[in-house]
């Protein structure tokens, strides 16, 4: 039997933040109660495409999922676990933002299985939260964090971010320190990205961001401090404690399947990637039909070159890097003769070999796009 | 002299740039039923795409005419069309040495301008008998007294009765008819006398080789006749000869005193037939050639380069079709460091230069690189040899020269009197050495410079135009060598010269050209995982210096499974980007970087 990741998209949230482009949208019951019966739907539908495999990965995400209420999550949960096969102990995670925790959803979650809760914090300065629309204070998500612990969870992931406006170094280490203090399983920590279409990206002249130079200033930070406080980093923006790592997000970044399910989910299975469209009423509708439409990702004519590249590029998001030697049993090739180019960031202290892998240091992951164009074949 | 000849008038028509000139050739044409107005196509006589985008006229052409006058006879009007620009003044000239009269068009609107005066005097030198003609006088804006007493006075010629004209709407056309008939003398050559024709044009045509253009001075040619060019002794047999009419060529048996048409003869290209050439026959041939034959030199050379280094030879095949229409066009191989292989090509002047790269880009689809203008240097070295530099990087060490001397023109500057100040300012700046100033009405101005040809091929016409809020019109001819203290102005990146950016600057400027060019560099090379210090050196002294900082921050740090597609096309998108930078040693230049460097202005 083959192992399978599985993401669930919960596309709500009880409002955006100015900065999030993510598929969500505001929170009204009717309509969670709606697409949750879609989304069972769409599960019990295609549910024979997978009886072959071992669902071994769960990570519910968003949105904010846990503004869900408790019937319709207990009511996803039965659906997934009575329509595919679920690994003994497996990895299974909710996303969720301070100020949509209770201590009864809290238990029904450990009730329900979820033995992994990845925490939204961002910044433990409330000026820097009110910056970024967030709706929570530091302090509530002390309580959450706590209410957690106290409900059992013993892998708690806290998301937290730099670059934001007017943040300077300083401000950055604060939240650091803040956030080692609650002594969390795992910390993913985000450079802020401007994208077009949201409220940021509107007001971007008026932001006051920091440079490029401090925000590699505030990178180098992170990577040293967490490393030096027992995180290990193990991919660009993810750190952990022994044995925490993340197994759902690994899958992505090694290549392995997952599938997806609601409306902007993406898929890799058999090979194929996928996605569905952006438009949850037209999600609902397609899944009560029976025939959600799948997009495909997949250019024509997609070569080995391009499957080496997409592996490579994935491969090296990870602090482990690249095994030549597994690289050469997947593809039969030389992974030195495909990517020579790579040797020569070794000297300017950008890549380094360990073990015969080949990994960026963390000054080379904050150039990894230049670098990737510069060695992959495109 | 014969009867024929009586009734034969060979005229040009002279304008500044879009006073109408090609207008009312066209309506010329269709008034005497050379062409009727179903047959016209725009503009007939200018018949290269980027010349009617233009505006411009960029290779004469001649036209035969059957007119009719009033006074019941037959007349032939042999209108022979000239470029309108500056950089060509060489072969108006020539054209204009063809005829005995000229049409000087003036708009009624803007009245006198540089290039007016410029090709009215060109005029004069060759004894034309001036008709000026005022066209637009359906404008509102027109004023065609006060252009008459501007004719007057600063031309001094007669204005009074001439032709005031619309040639867009074809308003008293039959005066300017009537006045090249009248007013325009006839050819008085001798029929008996030994061969003498005027090349005035020639162009490649891929059947009959070259068709030259010429004006029988004296003499007769007829198919058969072995024909000497006097000036390269070249010698071939006439195959052909004939009119020019508005359609193309029409066969004659013989062209002979005062008539003007087309030869050809087995000849290859048109670099044999020299425009002001005078040709003659082998056997009882003329003693002397026509006065005035210059060969057509390039006064502005530039490097040449395919961006993409694979296609030095089509840009070479390239180079040499346009070079079979375009005497004046020249090209040697050159080698660059930065660039690769590509051409060192030079051209009569700016607009010529523009022409032909943007030929070369539309009619070959080739991208190019092209290196900052130069100039001709002459350079005498301490050891007694005298060089010629046409290329910045072959410039000698300072050490190893005894004088430099660089080319000037006389520059002719006609504004409006309210940007007269910033004008000067700008000659001043420029190193431009004041002759005089006049006015030509109360409200305009005409100013004459001497000025180093290298301070105009930069952005001066630019410069000019956004000073006069693009009223100011220029015209210049060259005027010789001048010594000068002239430094090579080196540009490094990361410690390594590149060659593609050096260039030669007098003395005084070198401080802020350099300043401004690093500063330039800085804006157009982007950030590389390393420092990269730009250095603007004279020698081995640094005078300029700029830093692109290091990049340090180029990644995407959030990348879960929806990102991963989104991902892969950044990532293409930054590759295809980074495809058409150029290697500079180590460093990565965009294209743009080198043309940056041309475009300095001064207002910045």
């Amino acid at each position: 039997m083959k192992n399978l990741g599985l993401y669930i998209h919960i596309p709500f949230c009880v409002k955006k933040c100015d900065y999030c482009d993510f598929y969500s949208l505001c929170h009204n019951y009717e309509l969670e109660v709606e697409y949750i019966n879609a989304l069972c739907s769409h599960i019990k539908a295609e549910a024979h495409l997978y009886k072959d495999y071992n669902f071994d990965t769960i990570f519910i995400g968003g949105g904010t999922p846990s503004v869900l209420n408790l019937e319709s999550f207990e009511k996803l949960v039965n659906c997934i676990k009575k329509h595919l096969k679920l690994t003994q102990g497996g990895e299974f995670t909710i996303e969720a933002n301070p100020g949509t925790l209770s201590r009864e959803k809290l238990e029904c979650y450990r009730k329900n299985g979820i033995n992994r809760l990845s925490i939204g914090l961002q910044s433990t300065s409330n000026k820097e939260l009110a910056v970024l629309g967030r709706i929570h204070t530091f302090d509530e998500f002390g309580e959450s964090y706590y209410l957690a612990r106290e409900c059992g969870f013993d892998n708690i992931s806290v998301d937290i971010m730099y670059g934001l406006p007017n943040q300077a170094l300083d401000d950055f280490k604060k939240t650091l320190d803040h956030v080692c203090e609650f002594n969390p399983e795992h910390i993913s920590a985000y450079c802020l990205k401007i994208e077009e279409n949201t409220p940021f990206g509107k007001r971007q002249d008026s932001l006051s961001l920091p440079s490029d130079e401090e925000e590699y200033e505030m990178y180098m930070t992170l990577c040293s401090i967490l490393n030096k406080k027992g995180w290990s980093q193990y991919e660009i923006s993810n750190f952990s404690k022994e044995n925490r790592r993340s197994n759902h997000n690994l899958k992505y970044w090694q290549s392995e399947e997952y599938i997806g399910f609601g409306p902007s989910a993406h898929s890799f299975f058999n090979g194929k990637r996928y996605f569905y469209s952006k438009d949850i009423k037209q999600y609902i509708k397609q899944a009560n039909n029976g025939n959600v439409v799948r997009i495909s990702e997949d250019e024509e004519g997609k070569t080995h070159i391009d499957k080496m590249d997409e592996y490579v590029l994935l491969k090296l998001r990870l602090s482990d890097g690249i095994s030549p030697a597994e690289f050469e049993q997947r593809f039969g090739k030389s992974f030195l003769s495909e990517y020579p180019n790579i040797e020569k960031y070794i000297k300017s202290d950008h890549v380094s070999i360990k073990n015969g892998f080949y990994s960026f240091t963390p000054k080379g992951f904050f150039v990894s796009n230049y670098i990737l164009t510069d060695i992959l074949h495109f | 002299m014969n009867e024929k000849q009586k009734n034969i008038r060979n005229f040009s028509i002279i304008a500044h740039i879009d006073h109408g000139k090609s207008t009312l050739a066209d309506r010329i044409l269709e008034y005497s039923n050379a062409v009727t107005k179903r047959e016209m196509e725009e503009q007939l006589l200018d018949n290269m795409d980027l010349e009617k985008e233009r505006g411009i006229t960029i290779k004469a052409r001649a036209v035969r005419i059957d007119y009719k006058h009033k006074d019941g006879q037959e007349y032939v009007l042999n209108l022979i069309d000239t470029p309108g620009h500056v950089d060509f003044n060489y072969e108006v000239s020539r054209s204009l040495n063809a005829c005995e009269g000229a049409l000087l068009v003036v708009d009624s609107t803007q009245g006198i301008e540089a290039q007016t005066l410029a090709n009215a005097y060109l005029a004069v030198d060759c004894d034309l008998e001036i008709v000026p003609v005022i066209n637009k006088i359906d404008l509102p804006s027109a004023d065609v007294d006060r252009v008459r007493g501007e004719i007057e006075d600063v031309i001094g010629i007669v204005a009074e009765d001439c032709p005031a004209v619309s040639a867009k709407v074809g308003l008293n056309i039959d005066q300017v008819l009537d006045a090249i008939v009248e007013k325009i003398p006839c050819p008085q050559g001798d029929e008996n006398k030994p061969l003498k024709c005027l090349i005035f044009d020639s162009h490649y045509n891929a059947y009959l080789g070259v068709v030259v253009y010429v004006r029988v001075i004296d003499g007769v040619l007829k198919p058969g006749d072995k024909i000497k060019l006097m000036n390269t002794g070249a010698q071939y047999e006439v195959v052909e000869v004939g009119y020019l009419n508005a359609f193309g060529l029409q066969k004659a048996d013989k062209l002979s005193a005062g008539e003007v048409g087309y030869i050809t003869a087995s000849i290859k290209t048109v670099s044999e037939t020299r425009v002001g050439d005078t040709v003659t026959t082998v056997e009882n041939g003329a003693d002397e050639p026509l006065q005035g034959f210059k060969e057509a030199l390039p006064m502005v050379f530039s490097g040449i380069y395919p961006a993409d280094g694979a296609r030095y030879n089509d840009l070479r095949d390239a180079l040499e079709k346009l070079k079979l229409n375009d005497a004046a066009l020249s090209f040697e191989p050159e080698t660059s460091i930065a660039l690769g292989f590509g051409f060192r090509c030079g051209f009569l002047g700016l607009l010529h230069m523009e022409i032909i790269q943007e030929r070369l880009e539309r009619e070959f689809n080739l991208d190019l690189i092209t290196t900052a203008p130069s100039v001709i240097y002459k350079v005498e070295k301490t050891n007694g040899e005298t060089i010629m530099v046409d290329n910045p990087s072959n410039y000698p060490p300072t050490d190893t020269i005894k004088t430099a001397y660089e080319p000037t023109v006389n520059a002719s500057i006609i504004t409006p009197t309210e940007y007269v100040g910033g004008i000067m300012d700008l000659c001043q700046d420029r190193r431009g050495i004041f002759k005089d100033m006049k006015y030509l009405d109360s409200t305009r101005v005409e100013l004459h410079y001497l000025m180093p040809l290298n301070e105009i091929v930069y952005d001066f016409f630019d410069a000019l135009k956004s000073r006069s809020k693009g009223y100011a019109s220029l015209d210049y001819e060259l005027a010789g060598y001048e010594p000068s203290n002239l430094v090579k102005l080196d540009f490094l990146l990361n410690g390594e010269v590149v060659d593609a950016l050096t260039f030669i600057v007098h003395s005084e400027k070198a401080y802020t050209r350099a300043r401004k060019i690093a500063e330039k560099l800085k804006e157009n090379i982007s950030r590389q995982l390393f420092e990269i210090p730009i250095q603007a050196a004279i020698g081995s002294k640094v005078i300029a210096r700029e830093t692109v900082r290091a990049l340090r921050k180029d990644v995407l740090a959030k990348c879960y499974g929806g990102d991963i597609t989104r991902k892969k096309k950044l990532l293409e998108k930054q590759k295809e980007g980074k495809k058409k930078m150029r290697r500079l040693g180590s460093v990565e230049v965009t294209p743009e970087a080198f043309m940056a460097v041309l475009k300095l202005d001064d207002n910045d």
